[in-house]
């Protein structure tokens, strides 16, 4: 059936798998070279030795290209042009770039309340924006009901200087002008970069007569074809990858933690009836506010290889690695130390751990006794800071806003959790975490490539929401932006339905992506009254294709 | 930091009608504007999410009659109105925040000391429910509630009126010219609680300056004497221009620098109507005035096309219900019935009329006159067209022994010897105990 290869381009290594129908055939590891991902890809594919490339279904990349950009700002510039009509004052939230504020007003239903001012745009942005190349933003408040002023302006500038290269805000559609000005900001800062890296890996995979389609892993867990990808949206793909790779050994329905412990990070995450939770704001990325989806996973900077420091009471914990652990070679005690001293992991020298362990008591208490007693402890901090990162998100999730009656008296219910560990740490901290989170544990396979079976075993998401105002006879879809005249009823019921069914199909069948298992959100009906009669509605409506796996790993 | 709460509850799937102002749609444009504001990205903005309130909680405050029971049905929406506004308010006595906003649907102000259903889109006191929740669980002594929608808070009026350690203050356009009626300035407060009720009813056409006057002239000055632990404010947003039902002319900049004046530890959305024209850029006026943040930016799209009382008009008005309001001084009629336990009763007739379902409720008020509390209240409520008759003992909070005393003999006078009483209710806030008796199931807590 079908031949899946999953890469993932982490920060050191870059891990790949080759999985036929659920097995695991191949996994690879080299060394991740920054300056030249593609190579790095074509290395880690080449390192797989597959048989029949030819006969290959599908490769999926995860990749940090896009948040090391971000984070490491190497970003070209992008000019932000705003119109924040009236409210708060823009510079309340704090803006990690610089823009230029422009008049123009529109409200909450999309009505032009205040036009722009056309010897304003001559003013500040003609000489600006002669100089080639440039990149432009534009992004007005409530640009979501209404894109008319981000259309006046793009075409202005345009006629200005044809090279221009225009992104406009409304196609970010979700409520938010701060975050949707960054997002937009973000998206065409890193789309020469991304488009260079489209290019070249499609034509290395070609010269291999690789006819598989190239998928990217994105924040919320979904691929999408790498042509169809908007870039900003590959950022965070590695936690993602981690959380998709605990669904394929876990039951398909059940609840579960997932703990990743990683050398110097651990990333956690929560599965609920099988459907990984996602984060109820957008993703954060280095100091910008994003409407990117994205998983809710707790990033934590404890891990195997965190260093460990002596104290006159005792130990720290640090959170930042100082190289290896010293039974491997390392020049500092670490937790991974104290996993090997108690025998829980059997790599590393015993000897080099009992002397970083005993590096961190006094003199007379270097006994087998009291070094037994600092590796649990030792073990026991890790479990700590883990659970109480578990904690967090639990109470995130529980504390899930609500705004309708019925939400409030069916709370979430609660859920019968297992705890899913992988990573290089996870061997070693399955008894802590298990008496600390009090749950059963289950190890992860394959916990070195783990990410790569993740983004191999990944599925598209797909998501389709709907504001439609019958009185305004407009409606807005928030994951495109597509903004549309409504030609139907005042009171629509069964209409709206079919109108969205159409909507998202259409919307499917551009990203290429299979209709089948989507959830269907009730509609929310708002009768719109002016003087004591109905005179509209606003329907909200949404279906959608939530993050998953295709299948289980079969071990 | 000083952090904001803000509790955010529209109620979207409940209405008091299809095209009833109480609907689904009324904070829907408020969301639109806040959440495209991004105020929830604010550092110092920290977002709730709602709870119910339990009956016991809702009876600490106020009687349903004839029983609970016959309301449950009905309730969900206040329940969480309610919840909702102790939930925020125990972040803020806890310290979590510094101040708070309750937006949340339905209102509650005109709902008072006894409930038959739902008036002036009232069911549940979401302000008295939360204050005798603080009182009782946090020991906090002394609240004032001030009410800045434009209608009298006659609800809130009616609970507190015997509550020494309460100050209400009620700022809305005269009784006489809109719903309820009521809250003219010699409405002080009962015999144990004289000058604890402050009415100014406003001429209609008030407009920001005269408000803020009135304000910085008369409100901050008897809150300031009164010391309060924790200043409410009832922040109906009907005094807005664009208001349909009242003719006060406010906006929404005014109703930021009324935030900035009252520093109220929790602002609770009470009415407002004008659900377009007003509510998405008072309610984000009020946040951000919370919050710390500039709100002179906040414009509503229509401009104040309508006259405004000048501020010179406006001041030997305010003179004038001043020295009125000096010169009314206590007098009480004593009423002691044969069963009154020893004391004198100070006795007060009320009539209240429920709009929302259109019938009577007829009540006599007795308080136990105490220089040492707040003295037990005592009082028997009749719906009209109905045969039912049901009772409410109050035992105040720091009641003392003989006005304790006083409310078991009461209550157990109802049980036994009053003939003609349906139900009751044992409100015993000295120990937090609620009692109800209903003469066919006889007593239950809750």
């Amino acid at each position: 059936m079908s031949n899946r290869v999953g890469i993932d381009v982490g920060g050191t290594y870059t891990d790949a798998v080759l999985i036929h129908d659920g097995h695991i055939l191949q996994t690879a590891k080299v060394p991740t070279r920054s300056e030249n991902l593609v190579e790095t890809l074509m290395d880690a594919l080449d390192k797989l030795n597959i048989p029949n490339e030819q006969a290959l279904n599908q490769i999926t990349v995860s990749t940090t290209l896009v948040t090391n950009a971000i984070l490491q700002n190497r970003i070209p510039p992008v000019q932000l042009l705003l119109f924040p009509g009236n409210g708060m004052r823009v510079d309340a939230l704090p803006w990690p770039v610089s823009y230029c504020e422009l008049s123009g007003d529109i409200d909450f239903r999309g009505r032009e309340i205040e036009p722009p001012d056309l010897s304003e745009w001559g003013k500040l942005l003609i000489p600006n924006l002669r100089e080639n190349p440039a990149q432009v933003a534009i992004v007005g408040k409530f640009s979501h009901r209404n894109s008319l002023h981000e259309q006046q302006l793009a075409s202005y500038l345009r006629g200005i200087n044809p090279s221009l290269s225009i992104a406009l805000g409304h196609v970010w559609g979700q409520a938010n002008f701060y975050r949707r000005s960054l997002t937009t900001y973000l998206n065409l800062g890193v789309s020469n970069l991304f488009q260079n890296f489209t290019e070249e890996l499609q034509s290395a995979v070609s010269t291999r007569k690789i006819l598989a389609p190239i998928s990217i892993l994105k924040a919320d867990g979904g691929i999408l074809p790498i042509a169809k990808l908007r870039p900003v949206e590959s950022i965070y793909s590695g936690p993602a990858a981690s959380i998709l790779a605990a669904l394929t050994q876990n039951e398909p329905t059940a609840s579960s933690i997932i703990v990743d412990i990683g050398g110097t990070t651990t990333d956690i995450g929560l599965v609920l009836s099988g459907v990984p939770l996602l984060s109820s704001k957008g993703a954060q990325i280095g100091p910008y506010s994003t409407l990117v989806r994205s998983l809710a996973v707790r990033s934590i900077p404890v891990g195997g290889d965190s260093a460990i420091r002596a104290t006159d009471q005792g130990f720290v914990l640090e959170n930042f690695r100082l190289g290896p652990a010293y039974c491997l070679g390392g020049n500092i005690p670490t937790p991974t130390d104290a996993m090997r001293y108690l025998g829980l992991i059997d790599y590393g020298n015993e000897r080099l751990a009992e002397e970083a362990l005993a590096s961190i008591l006094p003199i007379e208490r270097r006994t087998p006794e009291f070094l037994q007693e600092l590796a649990t402890a030792i073990i026991d901090t890790v479990a700590e800071k883990i659970s109480e990162a578990v904690d967090s998100l639990k109470q995130e999730w529980q504390e899930e806003p609500a705004y309708k009656v019925w939400e409030v008296l069916h709370p979430q219910e609660a859920h019968a959790f297992n705890t899913l560990v992988s990573g290089g740490g996870a061997r070693g901290m399955t008894t802590a975490l298990e008496k600390r989170l009090r749950t059963p544990i289950q190890l992860g396979v394959y916990p070195e490539v783990s990410n790569a079976l993740g983004a191999a075993m990944a599925r598209p998401t797909f998501d389709c929401t709907l504001h439609l105002d019958t009185y305004m006879k407009q409606y807005q879809i928030e994951e495109t932006g597509e903004q549309g005249v409504w030609s139907g009823s005042l009171r629509p019921y069964l209409e709206v339905e079919g109108f969205l069914d159409t909507l998202a199909q259409q919307q499917a069948a551009f990203y290429t992506i299979n209709m089948e298992n989507v959830d269907k959100e009730p509609f929310d009906f708002f009768p719109i009254v002016k003087g004591y009669k109905t005179v509209g509605q606003i329907v909200r409506g949404a279906v959608h294709l939530r993050s998953g796996v295709i299948g289980r790993i079969h071990v | 930091m000083k952090r904001t709460g803000i509790l955010f509850f529209p109620a979207f799937d409940w209405s008091l009608g299809d095209s009833h102002p109480e609907r689904e749609e009324r904070l829907l444009y408020t969301q639109e504007q806040l959440f495209e504001e991004g105020i929830l990205d604010l550092p110092q903005i920290k977002q709730y999410s709602p709870r119910i309130a339990s009956l016991h909680e809702g009876l600490r405050a106020q009687a349903l009659f004839p029983n609970p029971g016959v309301h449950t049905d009905s309730l969900d929406a206040h329940l969480i109105a309610a919840g909702s506004a102790i939930l925020l308010g125990e972040a803020r006595v806890s310290g979590d925040i510094a101040n708070g906003f309750v937006l949340a649907r339905p209102p509650g102000h005109h709902s008072g000391a006894t409930v038959w259903g739902n008036r002036g889109f009232c069911t549940l006191n979401n302000e008295a429910i939360l204050v005798n929740h603080l009182r009782a669980r946090y020991g906090i002594r002394k609240i004032a509630i001030v009410d800045t929608d434009v209608h009298h808070g006659d609800g809130t009026q009616d609970i507190f009126y015997h509550d020494p350690n309460v100050l209400f203050i009620s700022l809305h356009q005269d009784g006489r010219t809109l719903y309820p009626g009521s809250g003219f300035v010699n409405e002080k407060g009962g015999p144990n609680a004289w000058d604890q009720t402050l009415n100014i009813p406003l001429p209609p056409g008030t407009g920001d300056e005269g408000y803020h006057y009135v304000l910085e002239n008369w409100v901050l000055p008897r809150l300031q004497a009164f010391a309060p632990d924790l200043i409410i404010n009832s922040a109906g947003q009907d005094n807005h221009f664009t208001d349909p039902l009242a003719a006060m002319n406010l906006t929404a900049n005014g109703y930021g620098r009324i935030t900035e004046l009252l520093k109220p530890d929790l602002a609770v959305l009470e009415g407002g109507y004008s659900i377009e024209g007003a509510l998405p850029y008072v309610n984000l006026a009020i946040l951000l005035a919370l919050a710390g943040e500039d709100y002179h930016h906040v414009r509503e799209p229509k401009k104040l096309d309508r006259p405004v009382l000048a501020l010179a008009t406006l001041k030997p008005y305010l003179e004038e219900l001043k020295k009125q309001h000096q010169t009314i001084k206590p007098s009480f009629t004593i009423q002691n019935k044969p069963f009154f336990p020893k004391g004198n009763w100070i006795y007060s007739p009320h009539s209240i009329y429920y709009d929302t379902e259109g019938f009577q409720e007829t009540r006599h008020d007795y308080i136990r006159e105490c220089g040492q509390c707040a003295g037990t209240v005592y009082i028997e409520s009749r719906r009209s067209l109905s045969s039912q008759k049901s009772m409410l003992v109050r035992i105040p909070f720091q009641a003392c022994p003989a006005c304790e005393q006083a409310g078991y003999e009461l209550w157990d006078h109802l049980q036994h010897h009053s003939e003609d009483t349906t139900s009751g209710l044992l409100q015993n806030q000295l120990h937090d105990q609620l009692t109800v008796w209903n003469r066919k199931e006889g007593l239950r807590e809750f």
